[in-house]
């Protein structure tokens, strides 16, 4: 697929607006230089009070710079595949996955050979037919504000303006939700069971389960797409 | 071959594309439409979309964060 996002400059397409109408457009590295330079330094008086303040900051910089210049997006992962049959980011979203699932086992698995307590376990929750409604519910949500939660906070960052809306009621519906949590939480969440691969399968089994998983539905996109559109392309 | 445009500005994704791919639907073979969007993820998925149903697509960054996507119908 030919690079998106840079202007054309040798036009094939013959089109009568010509677009030399287009406004001089301001030199933005200067002001990118200053944004980075005053990260610096909030990052580096927040890991003078907190060695971990400074470490999240720095990590919320990468992560919403990686977002916005890789585009990717979970609601068009969804979305997309339904409205033009393409599944490029659903793949893309899949590799994800299968990198995380790697890399987080290999963490887990390091702490629990040396005998210590494994990390990020309060995130093994019970599955029920909450988690399925949730879902539903936030999908909808999702593609109808056009972002999931880092697809908003990274369109906010790039100034559109229908998003911060978004945000808004974002962070509205956040504040409600924990609010009532504990009673969503009481009767019904903590009634279902909560499943952690390695205890079913052994760290392999675990690995290789869900890589299988992952494969199959990283085939189905490939099919649908074949279906819907003729082959994949890219 | 006649020419179009079409305002997406303000719009988020999938409004543009969906309208995109309702008024492309209606243009003749060999007519040219010209999409203004400002939402980033328009920029992706619109080209990719129409190159994918095999038209001719270029994009053009008219301001920071503005782009026409003029898209030339072939079939």
């Amino acid at each position: 697929m030919p690079e998106t996002g840079q202007a054309s400059s040798g036009s094939s397409i013959r089109r009568s607006t010509s677009s030399s109408r287009r406004k001089p457009k301001k030199n933005q590295i200067p002001l990118g230089m200053l944004v980075v330079a005053l990260m610096v330094v909030v990052g580096l008086v927040q890991a003078n009070r907190e060695p971990m303040l400074g470490f999240y900051w720095m990590m919320g910089g990468i992560f919403g710079f990686i977002l916005q210049k890789s585009r990717f997006c979970f609601t068009a992962s969804m979305r997309d595949p339904c409205i033009t049959g393409s599944t490029s980011v659903t793949r893309a979203v899949l590799i994800a996955f299968a990198i995380t699932t790697i890399m987080f086992t290999a963490i887990k698995f390091g702490y629990a050979s040396m005998g210590l307590p494994v990390p990020g376990m309060s995130y093994v929750t019970p599955i029920s037919f909450a988690t399925a409604a949730g879902g539903i519910l936030f999908g909808i949500g999702m593609v109808i504000a056009g972002g999931c939660a880092s697809g908003t906070l990274m369109r906010v960052g790039e100034g559109f303006f229908m998003q911060i809306l978004s945000l808004f009621f974002f962070v509205v519906g956040s504040l409600v939700g924990a609010a009532h949590f504990g009673w969503w939480k009481e009767k019904f969440i903590i009634h279902g069971p909560s499943v952690f691969l390695p205890d079913v399968f052994g760290w392999v089994g675990a690995v290789v389960v869900q890589l299988l998983i992952i494969a199959c539905l990283y085939k189905a996109a490939v099919l649908w797409e074949e279906k819907k559109i003729g082959g994949t392309q890219d | 071959m006649a020419e179009f445009t079409l305002d997406c500005l303000g719009e988020a994704c999938p409004v543009p594309l969906m309208k995109t791919e309702k008024k492309l639907e209606g243009l003749a073979v060999g007519d040219i439409l010209i999409v203004s969007i400002d939402h980033s993820c328009a920029m992706k998925n619109i080209p990719e979309w129409a190159r994918k149903q095999g038209h001719n697509v270029e994009i053009d960054e008219v301001d920071d964060g503005e782009w026409e996507v003029v898209i030339e119908k072939t079939k």
